[in-house]
């Protein structure tokens, strides 16, 4: 290739580069009453990269959202399209295209995952755009009220009961939790032991791991040197999997006395478990067997384009909140005119924080001051591959 | 000036002060992985200052790079004049340990990560104005810096350590004194880096600073010319904004193109876009066009 | 004591991992002067398709460990002539440039399995072929089929190697073109066939390694060459670069003291510390332990 070419190939890509950087989306003209021809709800979200494969199935709710919403007759009349924005794991993708979001979107889904909510988040809070990070934990949400809601309450309040019920069914005395070194895992893993020490069962130690664990043996014989009868397992879904294989090797045989938390529900957890898991209990929000029609819809759904697979827990988060932008825009009168841009953002968030008897796809919940509040959670037993309701706890 | 822009020049600037970071020890041929771990310290240790202990951003920004500066330089001590595999092996694991020592300090929120660090000056544009502005004077003043250096006999000194080790000694380079000076100054870029990296986030994540980033600035110079200090400047935006423009359907395979870009550049094009031989031609270019100018003003 | 021992175990059979892909990597470093930093996501790629052939063949395993040496091989011979265009020096170990165009190849594959197989999810070896077989169990000791195959396996491939590279024509063919092209040509040594012997036995053994690893872990992920590459290095540079032996060594060494050191510490610490175990002894040893043998 000659150097001229080169040269201008990298000259054209560095302007191609500042352009795109600092593009702008034109501007609507305006109309009474809603003026846009779609609404577009843009969603942050990790598609390429280590959880890339949580980022399609979180994706995949949101567009399947889209998708009976438009079979309905879309919002206010007219059609909403989820756009994919793909930051991978990196803030430093985040922060430029929440840039971008911020000049023209009412309200954002996403980020995902922390990192890049961390990143980039302030910059909707900055400029007073709700942005719906669905997967977190009320301790990152919160830092960025009142243009962010939780999905989930405190974690101090909604884990104790969990494993306190737990701990109780499966009358264990001494629990050992296998805790992974990310996020906001170390506090939800504190607040299992606020629980076990409501059902008088003892902690009796944690054992923590980093991501870049491949082989558990060393682990597992450490936790089971503490002579528990209970497991608590709150790490990454595929390790948790190996984990209890590997309590399985060790002569592990009451699989109802392991305990696996609700981040370790996702597909890596059976696709890497298998007949493993059978007869372990396992807590998260969503009852897979429920009989409401949209859930099942839902469910068919999602079964056919995965290859069989139930949906994963936070497969639901984002079909959620994008019916909760529907009702939200509908509630408000919202038109989508650019030069209302800033009050119908603050309508629409103001309205999403405090938003009463939301028909959620499973069940209906309120929100209270961004903290959504009568939601269940289950304890399943894992068999083949399929959560079995145990028991609904309710707060 | 629209925030996304904003945050792509911010960034940018990261990427080509930490790219120097990772050239200036290259040019003794040595991949001086402990950058990202100066990042990572200088960065944690100034949020812990300015959100813990009420110190200003300026104090705790000097006081990064001084901290960047002194790991430096006291790994220097030991790793001047070592062989690459170790310079790369004292990387790897001062990564490792920085990472788990933070992940264990309720002090700087452990896992969690450090939220809303304050702005550096008044409002939030302000704020970004001022880094922005800080960033080039700094990429500015680093890398005339590095001109100096390259054009100075220390700099040829290093290109014969490049070349060959053995015969610069037997040339009378110091090669252990010629290693700590380039490993203190890039870990003292690294470490004002880390800290501006927060700032610019407004937060700290132990996966902001990640092997992953290794990999990006190694893609930077290798692809822009790890010869010259010239093709990081190039390569920097040209591959961040890469990753920007890509429509949908192919940014998802982003990764394979930045790796593939990459292969062909080393296979292609070895020395990257911006060779030695490119950069030495545009500088005469420009000195001859001074020199008639200075002669000839009017250009009779 | 039990502790000890099951630990002990353990860090044996974490310890067989580093063994088999740092002799993986030994071996390109000896015939081919090639750092292939990213050969654990080579080793990884193939574990995928012995994986995708067992589910469309019924869990015949015989095909998927032919699949396995196969894809390896193919790799090789693919990436192979790519670091030597690049290297300075034919004759000289280039940490450098090779270093980077193996995090260019790692980071193609590692995305490529992200996107092309389960959706990028892990991936589970069926019984047929993972050694989750328990051989001894005695409380907290349990020794499982696969690590026992991964150990002997890994240590007869070391033996069979060395023997190979250091006692016969063949080896010292392949290490003469490594070391001297133009010197194993002037002798009659065929380099274009050597050459492409030398990387299809890497091949083999890389597509043989994935089969072991494969029994020994039961599972893989796309991510999971990156986990380990670090430490493969590491072990590698720690025994002295080509150093079959030290190689072995070096990396049961390594697996059993991050195995004591998750067991009776913190498995969060285990990293650093092994680092920081590593990298005094590279101070004092810039060689490597056992020396560099290229």
């Amino acid at each position: 290739m000659s150097k001229k070419l080169m040269a201008l190939l990298a000259a054209l890509l560095l302007v191609a580069s500042f352009a795109m950087a600092a593009g702008e989306k034109e501007a609507a003209p305006a109309a009474a009453g809603v003026v846009v021809d779609q609404w577009e709800i843009p969603f942050l979200n990790s598609l390429t990269g280590a959880i890339a494969s949580i980022g399609e199935y979180l994706q995949w709710g949101a567009e399947r959202a889209a998708f009976e919403i438009n079979q309905a007759g879309g919002i206010a009349g007219k059609p909403v399209k989820v756009i994919g924005v793909d930051t991978a794991l990196e803030p430093q993708l985040g922060v430029v295209e929440m840039g971008k979001i911020v000049n023209w979107a009412l309200v954002a889904l996403g980020p995902v995952p922390e990192p890049v909510i961390m990143a980039a988040a302030p910059i909707a809070v900055e400029n007073e755009m709700m942005t719906m990070t669905a997967t977190t934990s009320l301790e990152y949400a919160e830092r960025f009220f009142p243009w962010s809601i939780s999905w989930f309450p405190a974690t101090a309040d909604r884990l104790p009961p969990l494993a306190t019920e737990w701990a109780k069914m499966a009358g264990v005395k001494r629990v050992v939790q296998f805790v992974g070194v990310y996020g906001p895992w170390p506090g939800m893993a504190a607040a299992h032991v606020d629980g076990l020490k409501a059902a008088g069962a003892a902690h009796v130690g944690d054992v923590e791991f980093n991501v870049d664990a491949v082989t558990f043996g060393p682990l597992v014989v450490r936790a089971l040197d503490m002579k528990p009868d209970g497991i608590i397992l709150a790490c990454w879904p595929d390790k948790a999997a190996k984990i209890v294989q590997e309590l399985k090797n060790r002569g592990w045989t009451d699989m109802n006395k392991i305990l696996l938390f609700s981040s370790a529900d996702d597909a890596a957890l059976y696709t890497t478990g298998g007949a493993a898991l059978n007869g372990t209990i396992i807590y998260n929000y969503i009852n897979v067997d429920t009989d409401r029609p949209r859930w099942i819809a839902f469910k068919e759904a999602y079964s056919r384009d995965h290859n069989g697979l139930q949906p994963p827990s936070l497969s639901t988060n984002y079909y959620d909140a994008v019916y909760m932008i529907k009702r939200a825009i509908e509630e408000t009168g919202v038109t989508g005119d650019p030069r209302k841009l800033k009050e119908e953002r603050k309508a629409i968030a103001a309205y999403m924080f405090n938003m009463k008897n939301f028909e959620g796809l499973l069940f209906n919940w309120d929100m209270s001051n961004g903290i959504p509040t009568n939601k269940p959670t289950y304890l399943f037993e894992i068999q083949d591959g399929r959560k079995k309701l145990v028991k609904e706890i309710r707060p | 000036m629209s925030l996304a822009l904003y945050y792509f020049l911010a960034i940018t600037a990261i990427y080509i002060l930490m790219s120097w970071g990772l050239y200036l020890p290259y040019r003794v041929a040595h991949l001086h992985f402990l950058t990202v771990a100066n990042m990572l310290i200088s960065g944690y240790l100034a949020g812990f200052l300015v959100q813990n202990l009420g110190f200003s951003f300026w104090i705790a920004l000097i006081l990064g790079f001084a901290a960047g500066g002194i790991l430096g330089y006291l790994i220097s001590l030991f790793i001047g004049d070592a062989p690459t595999f170790t310079v790369v092996i004292v990387g790897f694991t001062f990564i490792y340990v920085s990472r788990t020592v933070v992940e264990n300090l309720k002090a700087v929120g452990g896992t969690m990560g450090m939220f809303g660090l304050p702005t550096v000056a008044g409002t939030p544009s302000t704020h970004r104005t001022v880094l922005l502005i800080l960033l080039y004077v700094l990429v500015v003043v680093v890398g005339f810096l590095i001109y100096r250096f390259e054009h100075s006999r220390l700099g040829r000194a290093a290109s014969a350590v490049f070349v060959d080790k053995d015969l610069a000694t037997s040339l009378g380079v110091d090669i252990k004194r010629m290693g700590r000076l380039v490993q203190t100054f890039s870990s003292l870029i690294a470490g004002g880096c880390g800290v501006l990296y927060g700032f610019i986030y407004r937060s700290y994540h132990l996966d902001f600073f990640t092997f992953h980033l290794v990999g990006i600035f190694m893609t930077v110079i290798f692809v822009g010319g790890y010869a010259t200090m010239w093709g990081t400047v190039i390569a920097a935006p040209a591959l961040y904004g890469l990753t920007l423009i890509l429509p949908t359907e192919v940014a998802s395979w982003r990764i394979v193109i930045y790796g593939a870009i990459l292969i062909a550049v080393l296979v292609l094009k070895p020395e990257g876009f911006i060779t030695r031989r490119l950069a030495y031609r545009v500088e005469n270019a420009l000195t001859r066009k001074r020199k008639r100018h200075i002669t000839d003003p009017k250009g009779d | 004591m039990q502790v000890f021992i099951a630990q002990v175990i353990n860090g044996l059979s974490l310890g067989s991992i580093y063994v088999l892909l740092a002799t993986g990597f030994n071996l390109l470093l000896i015939v081919a002067m090639i750092i292939h930093f990213a050969y654990p996501q080579v080793v990884v790629f193939s574990m995928y398709i012995a994986w995708v052939v067992l589910r469309y063949t019924n869990d015949n395993v015989v095909l998927a460990v032919l699949a396995a040496i196969g894809s390896s091989i193919l790799l090789n011979l693919v990436s192979a002539p790519l670091f030597q265009k690049i290297m300075k020096n034919r004759e000289e170990v280039d940490i450098n440039t090779t270093m980077v165009l193996s995090l260019g190849i790692g980071m193609i594959i590692t995305d490529i399995l992200s996107h092309g197989f389960n959706k990028g999810l892990p991936i589970a070896f069926p019984e047929a072929l993972a050694g989750t077989r328990p051989l001894l169990r005695v409380g907290l000791i349990s020794i499982l089929s696969g690590q026992v195959s991964s150990l002997l396996v890994g240590v007869v491939a070391v033996s069979g190697i060395f023997l190979l590279l250091y006692k016969t024509r063949a080896g010292r063919a392949f290490r003469a073109i490594a070391e001297d092209p133009a010197g194993a040509r002037l002798v009659g040594i065929p380099i274009v066939r050597t050459g492409l012997e030398s990387y299809a036995l890497s091949g083999i053994l890389g597509g043989l390694i994935a089969v072991l690893l494969a029994m020994l872990l039961g599972y893989t992920s796309p991510g999971l060459g990156e986990l380990v590459a670090h430490k493969v290095l590491a072990v590698s540079i720690i025994a002295g670069l080509g150093n079959l032996v030290g190689g072995l060594v070096v990396g049961l060494a390594l697996g059993i003291l991050e195995a004591l050191v998750q067991g009776y510490i913190s498995g969060s610490w285990s990293n650093a510390i092994a680092f920081v175990v590593m990298l005094v002894v590279m101070l004092f040893r810039p060689r490597g332990l056992f020396g560099i043998k290229l």
